[in-house]
């Protein structure tokens, strides 16, 4: 055990990088820390003038409200300020066989009784004339609709339905930047590392700015995107590529107008699976946001471009006039977040691709557990970034298998594409014993023992159901009384359904009314 | 259904009203919107809450009438039982309906005054003219039309007043738990009242606003008006057993000190 001889607090932050990744984490600690003064924590973002944000993480998780809700800033600004919309889950077409009626939901809110008991293998057993996500949430029609998922004398932040949004990465940044550097005190500095320095120990001590700065902290945290200056070029922390389970490599992104001011914007994210990969489509109150996420093996740039074009056309899109624009993508996470006195956040850490919309939630996760791990000084900052490297590669791990899981189940067969994506070799053996395990059993909670899980037996049980997994459960582990309990749940369920839609407005309409009105905060 | 016509002094000219009557029938609610210009005179009665507008979410000052759903406890037989009856409810049968504007009128479109002629109570022989015979409108519709001016003028009033005080957080949400004297309870949700530990801890510049707007004056109205839930609560043991019973865990204590 090394000597502890450095008692100091850890006082001052340094986030370096302004993208989502680092001002969530800025508005995050800073609102967790709110004492700025000598007894107090500074925090400092340092970014250099002009960077675009990647600005394709536009899904968000329901965490999202509450991250917003700590940071302190109002719905009603958030909503309006960033074009963004309610979303309630993710509408999968075409993922299972690629058939016209190929649909299914994945929505935020958890299956009926699921906090009790596991009635996923009664909607198995039963007649499944309705699909597992309508027959076990009522959320389902209300994403079928494009309803919203409140009211709007519901308050800022609450929900009759689960729900996170969709948002504008370019106009979120300006809007977080704003709200943590007037009301939380974080202080704000443009320029550019020009080196990285470190002290006898191999902690970073300073860096040295392009104005002839220094800037020094107690710890450092690392927001620079692909670029991963400190983590990954500074420390060299092994990059893992996962390319060899999930093959996408490569997007095209594009802005689409609304064919018509009363165009319904979706309430869920929709994915379509396309030959080499899924179209996103994602809709702000502006605009769409619409990308080809694709397998460069598979599939030339251009053959995906005319692939994106024919999706919109389909959809009555006209796509002359759009811009197109490639993103690389390249799957996979560091070895270790955190080394030393510098922690990774965002795109340095890692990056999978945009199915499911893991990228911010990762920042939320990873901010939050800075937050809570912050030592009290840097004797104690080893311990805190082995509890941070164990959690955070426990949960890319989960998100690899969770993604691949709607590789693997479908059945498409219009390419090696699909077919490669089900070979046995390119499965996680964490996943495929869960698979296995499946065959006999339907996903529990205990199939998934963290506390905080990215993906839990719920979303597992609405994707494998959704796509058509059949698990065996023997009689022998069911029962009368929860197969009546289910049948209950079922009905309650559709009748819930239907009351709440007959209340609730389009997306659109409760939008444009809290565009105009705004929501109250009780 | 309600028919509402934008009312023209050649159609309607030998249309005659029964306002007492016609009013009744749109009674039958245990919540309505009202305006601060009314508060001086819905204090002899009524306690005034906020409720949030289904329409737009803001608050707004409403009276509180009866504790489920229709009902009415000021609603007699045949009459209003209180002295002062809110405009709300006065001006029916009558309502403002959006004039139909060209189409290049991108403004806000004028109000014309209508009347609901499904309403049993409009007919041609008895009750209040509403146009005299040469065509210009009695006493009676000129009344009606002022109080339809006061209620937008008020309601524009009123939103002002609440968004006010919700940017100063003075609103708060209250649940109602009341017993009556058959042992039934109810339960009052999306009601709201006045956050008077926050408006005691405001500071100076806020209250001296606040009094300069008139709204600190509207506030100390509603908070005296909460007196007469206990009244209202009265109204309802009195309909069910005709004694009367104080609310369970009194409400009157919860009213602003």
């Amino acid at each position: 055990m090394p000597s502890r001889n450095d008692s100091r607090p850890i006082r001052h932050i340094l986030i370096v990088g302004g993208g989502s990744a680092g001002w969530i984490t800025a508005g995050v600690l800073a609102s967790r820390f709110p004492e700025r003064g000598e007894e107090g924590v500074s925090i400092t973002l340092v970014e250099s003038r002009g960077v675009p944000p990647i600005g394709i993480g536009e899904g968000t998780w329901p965490t999202i409200r509450a991250t917003l809700q700590q940071i302190g800033v109002s719905e009603t600004d958030f909503l309006r300020e960033c074009d963004a919309s309610f979303k309630q889950g993710t509408q999968f077409a075409k993922w299972t066989d690629g058939s016209g009626g190929d649909t299914y939901y994945h929505p935020f809110t958890l299956p009926a009784g699921y906090e009790e008991r596991n009635l996923a293998p009664y909607w198995l057993e039963g007649a499944q004339d309705s699909s597992f996500a309508a027959s076990l949430s009522f959320q389902a029609p209300l994403c079928e609709n494009s309803l919203a998922p409140k009211l709007i004398t519901t308050p800022e932040f609450a929900g009759l339905a689960n729900y996170a949004y969709h948002l504008d990465a370019g106009k979120f940044v300006p809007f977080l930047q704003r709200h943590c550097i007037e009301k939380l005190g974080v202080s704000h500095v443009y320029d550019e590392i020009v080196s990285v320095h470190s002290d006898e120990h191999g902690d970073i001590s300073h860096l040295a700015m392009k104005s002839g700065n220094e800037l020094s902290a107690d710890l450092f945290i690392d927001c620079t995107g692909f670029a991963s200056v400190l983590i990954g070029k500074h420390f060299g922390v092994p990059f893992l590529p996962k390319r060899d389970v999930l093959f996408v490599d490569r997007a095209w992104a594009v802005q689409v107008p609304y064919v018509s001011e009363e165009a319904p914007i979706a309430s869920v994210t929709r994915s379509t699976a396309v030959s080499s990969g899924w179209v996103w489509d994602i809709g702000l109150t502006t605009r769409r946001g619409v990308g080809y996420v694709f397998a460069s093996d598979y599939v030339s740039d251009d053959a995906a471009l005319e692939e994106l074009r024919r999706y919109l056309a389909d959809n009555g899109d006209p796509a002359a006039a759009l811009n197109f624009r490639k993103i690389e993508i390249n799957a996979g996470y560091r070895q270790e977040y955190w080394r030393r006195n510098c922690v990774a956040v965002g795109l340095s850490a890692g990056f999978l691709e945009p199915l499911e919309a893991s990228a911010i939630v990762m920042i939320e996760l990873s901010a939050k557990s800075i937050a809570n791990l912050l030592p009290g000084c840097r004797d104690d900052m080893p311990h805190a970034a082995k509890i941070f490297n164990e959690t955070f590669r426990y949960r890319w791990e989960r998100i690899v298998d969770f993604l691949k899981l709607h590789y693997l189940l479908s059945r498409r067969t219009d390419s090696t594409f699909w077919s490669d994506n089900r070979r046995r070799e390119s499965i996680p053996e964490s996943l495929q014993e869960k698979l296995e395990y499946w065959e006999h059993h339907s996903p529990w909670h205990e199939d998934f023992p963290h506390r905080e899980e990215v993906f839990s037996a719920a979303s597992y049980q609405y994707i494998l159901y959704g796509m058509g997994f059949e698990t065996k459960t023997p009689l022998s582990l069911l029962n009368d009384r929860d197969r009546a309990t289910a049948r209950e749940k079922i009905r309650e369920t559709g009748r819930y359904a239907k009351t709440l839609s007959g209340s609730l407005s389009s997306n659109r309409e409760l939008l444009a009314k809290v565009r105009r009105f705004g929501l109250q905060k009780i | 259904m309600t028919n509402l016509v934008a009312l023209n002094s050649q159609t309607h000219r030998i249309l005659r009203l029964e306002p007492a009557r016609a009013l009744l029938d749109h009674a039958r609610v245990n919540v309505v919107s009202v305006i601060p210009r009314e508060f001086p005179r819905l204090l002899a009665n009524y306690p005034i809450f906020f409720t949030k507008s289904p329409d737009n979410g803001q608050f707004e000052p409403a009276a509180l009438l009866g504790f489920d759903r229709g009902e009415n406890l000021f609603l007699s037989e045949s009459s209003w039982d209180a002295v002062y009856i809110p405009l709300q409810i006065q001006r029916q049968p009558f309502a403002l309906i959006p004039r139909p504007a060209p189409a290049e009128a991108n403004a806000q479109p004028a109000l014309d005054l209508a009347l609901d002629l499904s309403s049993p109570h409009v007919q041609a022989n008895d009750g209040e003219r509403l146009f005299q015979d040469d065509g210009r409108p009695t006493k009676f519709l000129q009344n009606i039309s002022s109080m339809m001016s006061a209620l937008v003028s008020g309601s524009n009033e009123a939103y002002a007043f609440t968004r006010r005080l919700a940017e100063l957080n003075l609103i708060e949400p209250v649940a109602i738990d009341i017993e009556f004297v058959n042992r039934s309870t109810t339960q009052m949700q999306g009601l709201y009242w006045i956050a008077a530990a926050a408006l005691k801890s405001l500071p100076a510049a806020q209250l001296a606003e606040l009094r300069d707007r008139e709204y600190l004056e509207w506030l100390y109205f509603q908070m005296a008006s909460l007196a007469h839930v206990s009244a209202l609560v009265a109204r309802k043991n009195k309909r069910l057993a005709g004694v009367t019973a104080a609310p369970r865990d009194g409400v009157g204590d919860a009213l602003p000190q």
